[in-house]
Parts: structure tokens; sequence; C-alpha cells
């Protein structure tokens, strides 16, 4: 589903991402952790087009989306959920929904307003606040939510949207450990329908939870590549969180 | 009677001026400083084909409309590259840049001294000279544009837009088009902003680059401001408001010279207090990955 090829990023003479390349299979569930500063959400950055990369290749689908730009990263889909929550606040928690069913508008169909539709939308998005139990608010703006609802309507915003692959960043930071529960949950309610996903998280513990792969970046690199338990009993990963081990 | 006619006539040109900047700084949080410069390129495009090559009424007004809708994306373009406070600024450079061409290409818009003579619309033998017969034709469009917009406000487009003002990058994550959304506000806000340009050069019969200035831009910022920035009710309401407001002013024993003054710290005030009282409402901080 996703094959990133050898990509580099620099600003000036900081080089972000190098020569860093992974795949993941259709289905699958895969966490990133690093240090700070190792590249994770760059990374996501580059996937999601709001950085190109300057070096290096990246496929979707097995369509080469290196110069894409964001929204059409998006169409071919691919969906974010932002390490700062990207909800809309200003807007209703519904209206945060209708405008994620309506992205793939065309400009033409988005400039004529029709009711019935319009009426359609509402529906459907009741059905996605449903899921999350957040039906009862669907009139309340998104700034009432609290940090955990946030993120859940901004996941479920991008189910609505249709994407096929999930970048979540940090999807948990912030969240109280109840409404922890809820967004781990959804993310494996993601797994059922056979979605894929790739999450960036700082505790190897909750991920390797429901991540079937876990993928370590430093200095920009992959220096691990593998299943959860052979991740966490890894030398390697205590070296860069801890420094060298003695001698 | 007269005089209230004139306040009407006034009213609804303002209608389709600050509803249509509603557009893209209420919808879109796009501070467009250049919206006056849009208003200005409507009425000289209409008083230069009415005067020179004698076009009609409808010819005036499409070609107002389109080519201050050019005029747009020519800004949007440019300016669109730049955020939030930068593209302010970058609007604000194309309005003086508009301001100095009205003042100095005295050739096709004699500068200062303005163009006389601009004659009111002939059609289906009204006489739009009765300033009464004016405002229906004025209040009809400005009804006419006003439900445009509304439903407009009601569109997915609308709700892209108002989303890319919060979150940009969020926007785009979920397949719109931000840049196109924002060029094609532009178009439209501006394209209606040429619309009251139209008008109001057939109604005063004579346009100069003062009627133009970064004043009246501050004009149609306070009344959308006051209104509240992407409430179409309140973008009404504040025009009714505002520009009835000076008025009672005429009535003290004042002379011009300090009147004209008044009635602009008047609405300087106004926007001062407004923006001070809404200052953590009206200019959210863009959120970014």
């Amino acid at each position: 589903m996703l094959r990133v090829e050898e990509i580099s990023f620099s600003i000036g003479h900081f080089h972000i991402l190098q020569e860093l390349s992974f795949e993941l299979i259709a289905g699958e569930t895969a966490g990133i952790i690093g240090p700070n500063g190792s590249g994770k959400t760059t990374l996501f950055n580059t996937l999601s087009g709001f950085h190109y990369p300057q070096k290096g290749k990246i496929f979707f689908q097995d369509q080469d989306i290196t110069r894409l730009r964001p929204y059409r990263r998006s169409r071919a889909g691919i969906g974010r959920v932002f390490q700062n929550s990207g909800v809309f606040r200003e807007m209703t928690v519904l209206e945060n929904i209708v405008t994620a069913l309506e992205g793939k508008t065309s400009l033409w169909k988005s400039l004529l307003y029709s009711p019935k539709r319009l009426r359609a939308l509402r529906e459907e998005s009741m059905s996605y606040l449903e899921q999350i139990s957040l039906a009862d608010k669907a009139k309340a703006k998104a700034s009432s939510l609290s940090g955990g609802q946030q993120r859940l309507l901004e996941i479920i915003r991008t189910v609505a949207f249709g994407a096929e692959l999930f970048l979540l960043d940090e999807p948990t930071a912030g969240v109280s450990p109840r409404m922890k529960d809820d967004v781990i949950n959804l993310i494996k309610k993601l797994q059922e329908d056979g979605k894929t996903v790739l999450i960036i998280e700082h505790d190897i513990n909750f991920i390797k939870e429901f991540c079937e792969r876990i993928i370590v970046l430093d200095q920009g690199t992959v220096i691990l590549d593998d299943t959860p338990e052979k991740v966490a009993g890894s030398e390697k990963l205590h070296e860069i969180y801890f420094g060298s081990t003695a001698a | 009677m007269e005089y209230v006619i004139h306040l009407c006539i006034l009213i609804s040109i303002y209608l389709i001026l600050t509803q249509s900047f509603n557009i893209s700084f209420g919808l879109g949080l796009l501070f467009n400083l250049a919206h006056v410069a849009s208003y200005a390129i409507g009425a000289y495009a209409t008083a230069l084909f009415a005067t020179e090559l004698g076009a009609n009424f409808f010819e005036c007004v499409v070609v107002s409309m389109l080519l201050s809708g050019l005029f747009s994306l020519l800004i949007g373009g440019i300016s669109l590259r730049l955020e939030q406070d930068y593209f302010a600024v970058g609007t604000l450079a194309f309005s003086a840049l508009v301001s100095a061409l009205l003042i100095n290409w005295k050739s096709l818009t004699r500068g200062v001294l303005g163009i006389p003579g601009i004659p009111r619309p002939e059609f289906l033998s009204i006489d739009f000279y009765n300033n009464l017969n004016f405002l229906f034709l004025s209040g009809s469009l400005a009804i006419f544009v006003l439900i445009i917009l509304y439903l407009l406000f009601q569109t997915p487009f609308a709700r892209a837009l108002k989303a890319q003002a919060e979150s940009e990058s969020a926007t785009k994550a979920l397949a719109c088009n931000t840049a196109l959304i924002c060029n094609v506000s532009f178009f439209i806000s501006s394209a209606f902003a040429g619309l009251a340009g139209s008008l109001y050069a057939y109604y005063i019969n004579y346009i100069d680059p003062s009627s133009f200035s970064l004043t009246e831009m501050v004009f149609i910022l306070t009344i959308t401001v006051t209104g509240r920035p992407g409430s179409f009710i309140g973008c009404i309401l504040a025009t009714f408001f505002l520009v009835l407001l000076p008025e009672p002013l005429r009535f003290i024993d004042m002379s011009p010279g300090i009147l004209g003054p008044m009635r602009q710290a008047l609405y300087a005030t106004i926007l001062f207090v407004v923006v001070y009282i809404n200052r953590r409402n009206i200019f959210p901080v863009k959120r970014s990955v």
C-alpha cells in the first residue's frame, strides 16, 4: 500500500530525513517511535505532502505521489490526524464531519446549495458521531469538547472522508486515561475494518498493544523495523533513548 | 424625501460592497485590503465604458464585475503566497498601486479631475435620473445579490473557506484545494465589489480617486467587523447602522470642514472599540502542522 524509497529531506544544512525507506502492506498497523528530533512528524509531513523530499520516492497504491500536493494525496486516500488538534474549533461538531464528507466535492458542485444533499450529509454525519458517542454534542462548538473528544472527532472525521491509510500523530497525547481507551478502541475498529494505520507514539508499551510492527527512527533514518517484542528488547533502542550501554 | 431616497441608495450599494467583503474576510479571514481597489475598478470601468464607448447598463455591469474579478485573481495569485499579516500588507500594496494608477494615468482616468458626466442607465423607458427609480434598480440588485450570497454562505464552498481560515493544513488533509477555494472567494468577492462600484458611478455621475481611498476601506472594514465577520445578518444590520449613524451630525450647526473629519473619527473610534472588545475572536491564530 505505501512504499517509501530512500527519501531525504533537509532544511539548510540540517538533515531531517536521510535515505529513509520502509514499506507498509494494506491492512497493517505499524508504530513509529524515536527520540525528539528523530524526524517522525517530518516523515508524516512528507507522506501527506506538506514537505517534498529532496531525494527518494513515495508510492501509494503503486502510484508515485512524491510530488503530489497535500489535497491530492488526501483524495488518493491518505488521511492525517495532526499532533496539534486539527479540528475546526469554531465550527460545530456536526459541521466538522459534514466538511469532511464534502472534502472531495468538485468546485462547481461546492458552489451550489442543495438542502436535500445537506440533509443527507447531516444524517450520515450523525451516524459517525454515534460511533464515538458524540451525537448528543452535534450542535455544540468543537472547541467545547475535551482534548480526548477532539481526538476522537478528528479520527472519525478522517474515517468519514474515506481515508484508506491513517497517519496518526500522537493520537493520545494530552488525553485523559479514560478517553485514551476510547481512542484505542477507535484505532482497533480501524484495524478491524481493514484500514492501514501508521501511528507516531512515544510510549512503546502503549503501541505494542495493537501494532504488529514498530519502526524506530533516529536522526532521520530507520534504525529498527521489527515486531514490538523484538524492538522492546533491542539494545539499539536502549542506546538511542538512554545513551550507549555501559562497557 | 429626496434625502431619504439618497440614503437608501447608499445603503443598497454598501450592502453589496460589504457583504461581498464578508465572503473573503468574514468567512475566509483573508484580510484583503484591496477590496476598495476592486470597487474602484468597477466604478472606473463603468465610467469609461459608459462615457467613452457608450456601453449600456448591462454591458457596463458585466465588464465592471469581470475586470474587478480578474484583478482579484492577480492579487490572489501573488498575495495568497503570503501569510496573514504579510498577506494584508501585500493586498494593501495592490490597493496603493491602483490608487496611484487612478491619480497618475491621466490619459485614461483624468487623474484627480475625475470622470464627470456618467449617464444614468437607460432601459425599459424608465427614467433613472429620477432617484426613486434608481433606488428600485439599486435596491433590486442589492436584494438579488444578498439572496445569491446568502445561498453561497450555506454551500460546501463556504464551509471549506471557513475551515481553511481555522487550519489550512487540516483542510488540505480533507482533500480541499485551499488555494483554489481562496482564489474563487476572492473572485466572487471582488466581482460583487465591482458591481457596487458600477452602481456608485451610475448614481453619483462623477467619480474621482478620493472616493476609493484607504478611508473608504476603513469604512468597509468597520461595517464588517461591527457586524461580526462571517455573520450574514450582522453585516446587513451593521451596514444600516453605520451608514445612518453619522447622518444626525448633518443637522448640527457645524462647518463642513469639521463635519467630514468628525465622521471619519467616529468610524475609526467604532472600529477600535469593536476590535478591542472582540480582540480574541476576530483574528484567531491560524494553526499549521
